[in-house]
């Protein structure tokens, strides 16, 4: 074979390159304690209450932060990056679309036909089935439209 | 990159991915058909099973027809392929006939009866492309469709505590074992360079990769793949997600994804990591995980009274058996692993058929109320211990034959110890599958014991299962010859 010698270069390359990664994370480790240590050395000393708070943008904090977030977020949020993701999709899709042939052009229109199709399927399925209404049960028993909180 | 260099699919591919084609069709039709005819789970049913019959159908055609790749070399069709796509129906059908006399299924309390008749094709049309993939985004791509459907399947009785509980531990256990295993995935890229099973292999022929960087990409490698069929060290979630999950859906797993990722393992290692073995011995260290597996299952099932998760440790054990076979690398035993998959899937649905089909009426798995069912329910007893005989691998039953081929393939290559391990589990295997045996006829039931009505379809699903069990015991040929025939033209042994 005569790529051999070639790929141990390669190799060893490799070893050298993660070298340069420890020597890095050493560098970041030594640097980010020596600029806490001088400060610290430098600094002035005036612990007070006001300074244990959590910070929040300048606004005081208000109630814990260990709030269970209502699980529909994420079901809004699924949905939300489902279709979000299908209109990254669309643009290579579409930038590459124009220069194809009659015949292979077709049948990728078709292709992304079918893809749109699936995820319409699925829009229509939770609509259907009441996952869009956000307060569900309410608006299942009443079966009037329920508005949001 | 210019145009020209994308491969663009010819519609003529579209004819060799009928089977799957039909199977994702069925889904979205099984979720129209929810959505236009509201609660009435008849017609999802109906479009799935017939979906998995056409399926079935359209893929007999395939078993001799040479290798072609698909899809812009995405997939390959091949004999192997064929074979899988008729086990995967067939797997289809059956948990379809299963499901629907289930109460835990078809329960009056239950929502969303369509949606599980839809997911059963979605899975099985995955699972397909599992045993189809040749390239690396296709394998992780269909094994986390498998993967998603499954978790949703697990967690289908949402009133039950014990389900849910299996569906997040399978969600949690599935996620990391899935990014485990695409970080190998990269790694395999970063070493050779291409995503295709023929690149890689290429560039690994050609020398890429020291020993030590491959031996970290099969093992983590090994954790995405022995999750899915269940092996040790990565088993945890199976005795959990068993027991926790409706039980005719416990039975699908334990055969259906597991058999696509034998299928997806068999065509990832043997063609890609086949001329890596001089650089890292990948066969001696599944020969250790298969020892591993198959006396952790048996030694731990020994000790289960509830039968859902006996014989979930059970099925752990014969993922053991069938990685005897996968590590030969020989046609021999590529055709002991495929007639294996088949008869297990046979005699593994039909042990959990008649849990389902007790559990209607009992609403236990538990082996005490199993006691005196040979004189409370007796053909569905004597047909339990058919699937009983089976598993443990006794004469004249399917399971037998199939442990016979495979327990002969490993030992024409020379590999004796690990023959003599095999056959020592299943004598471990013969006592607790015995257990249940004795439990049916030789201990007395209670006289306030529930009477155990059995529903029609289960009957008649037990006897579609139980036949096959019994008449491949006997003349397998016809059945042998499927599986011979599928690995003819598979290129990379």
């Amino acid at each position: 074979m005569t790529q051999t010698p070639c790929l141990a270069a390669v190799a060893t390359g490799l070893h050298a390159g993660y070298a340069t990664v420890l020597l890095f994370l050493l560098f970041g480790i030594f640097f980010g304690n020596l600029a806490l240590g001088i400060a610290r050395l430098v600094r002035p000393r005036k612990p007070g209450g006001e300074k244990a708070v959590t910070y929040e943008c300048g606004e005081l904090p208000s109630g814990s932060s260990w709030v269970r977030f209502n699980i529909r977020f994420y079901l809004v949020a699924l949905f939300f990056i489902v279709f979000d993701v299908e209109v990254i999709f669309l643009y290579p899709w579409a930038v590459v679309f124009k220069p194809l042939s009659a015949a292979a052009g077709s049948l990728v229109f078709v292709e992304m036909a079918m893809f749109l199709g699936i995820l319409a399927i699925g829009l229509a399925y939770i609509w259907v089935k009441g996952d869009l209404d956000w307060v569900k049960s309410l608006a299942r028993r009443s079966g009037t439209e329920v508005g949001g909180e | 990159m210019s145009v020209d260099m994308l491969q663009i699919p010819d519609w003529s591919d579209l004819g060799g991915f009928l089977p799957e084609t039909v199977m994702f069709g069925a889904f979205l039709l099984a979720l129209l058909g929810d959505l236009v005819v509201r609660r009435r789970p008849v017609v999802p049913f109906a479009v799935v099973m017939a979906g998995a019959l056409t399926a079935l159908a359209l893929s007999f055609a395939g078993l001799d027809a040479p290798e072609r790749t698909i899809l812009g070399g995405l997939v390959v069709v091949d004999g192997m392929a064929a074979f899988f796509r008729i086990l995967f129906s067939l797997i289809a059908v059956a948990t379809l006939l299963v499901s629907w006399a289930s109460e835990e299924i078809m329960g009056r309390s239950r929502e969303n009866k369509g949606e599980y008749y839809a997911l059963i094709a979605l899975m099985t049309g995955g699972m397909m492309v599992m045993a189809e993939a040749r390239d690396l985004l296709m394998l992780y791509l269909s094994l986390e469709l498998v993967s998603l459907s499954s978790y949703v399947m697990a967690g289908y009785m949402r009133n039950s505590l014990r389900a849910t509980e299996a569906s997040l531990k399978y969600v949690i256990f599935g996620a990391v074992s899935s990014g485990v295993m695409l970080y190998g995935l990269s790694l395999l890229y970063g070493l050779t360079g291409s995503l295709t099973y023929a690149g890689v292999r290429d560039a690994l022929a050609a020398g890429a990769g020291d020993p030590l960087s491959l031996l970290t990409v099969c093992v983590l490698l090994l954790a995405g793949l022995g999750y899915k069929i269940a092996m040790v060290p990565f088993h945890f979630w199976a005795p959990d997600v068993y027991e926790g999950a409706p039980t005719p859906v416990s039975a699908f797993f334990s055969v259906g994804p597991k058999a696509a990722g034998f299928a997806l393992m068999i065509r990832f290692f043997y063609t890609t990591m086949q001329p890596a073995v001089d650089r890292v011995d990948w066969r001696l260290l599944i020969a250790v995980l298969s020892v591993a597996t198959m006396t952790f299952g048996n030694l731990v099932a020994v000790r289960q009274v509830n039968v859902k998760r006996l014989l979930a440790y059970s099925s752990i054990a014969h993922a053991g058996y069938l990685l005897m076979g996968f590590l030969m690398l020989t046609a021999e035993g590529l055709q002991a692993i495929l007639f294996y998959l088949l008869v297990y899937a046979l005699m593994n649905l039909g042990a959990f058929l008649f849990v389902v089909a007790l559990n209607n009426s009992l609403k236990s798995e538990h082996l005490d109320d199993y006691a005196g069912l040979g004189f409370r329910s007796p053909w569905a007893a004597a047909m339990m211990i058919v699937f009983l005989f089976s598993l443990t691998g006794l004469p004249p039953t399917a399971g037998f034959i199939g442990k016979f081929y495979l327990f002969a393939a490993v030992m024409h290559e020379g590999w004796y110890w690990l023959a003599i391990v095999g056959v020592l589990n299943s004598v471990v295997s013969l006592f607790y599958y015995m257990k249940i045996a004795r439990t049916m006829y030789f201990t007395k039931a209670p006289a306030d014991a529930p009477a155990v009505p059995i529903a029609p379809l289960h009957y008649v699903t037990l006897v579609l299962l139980a036949a096959p069990t019994l008449f491949l015991g006997l003349y397998w040929g016809g059945f042998k010859d499927l599986a011979d025939r599928a690995v003819q033209h598979f290129t990379a042994l």
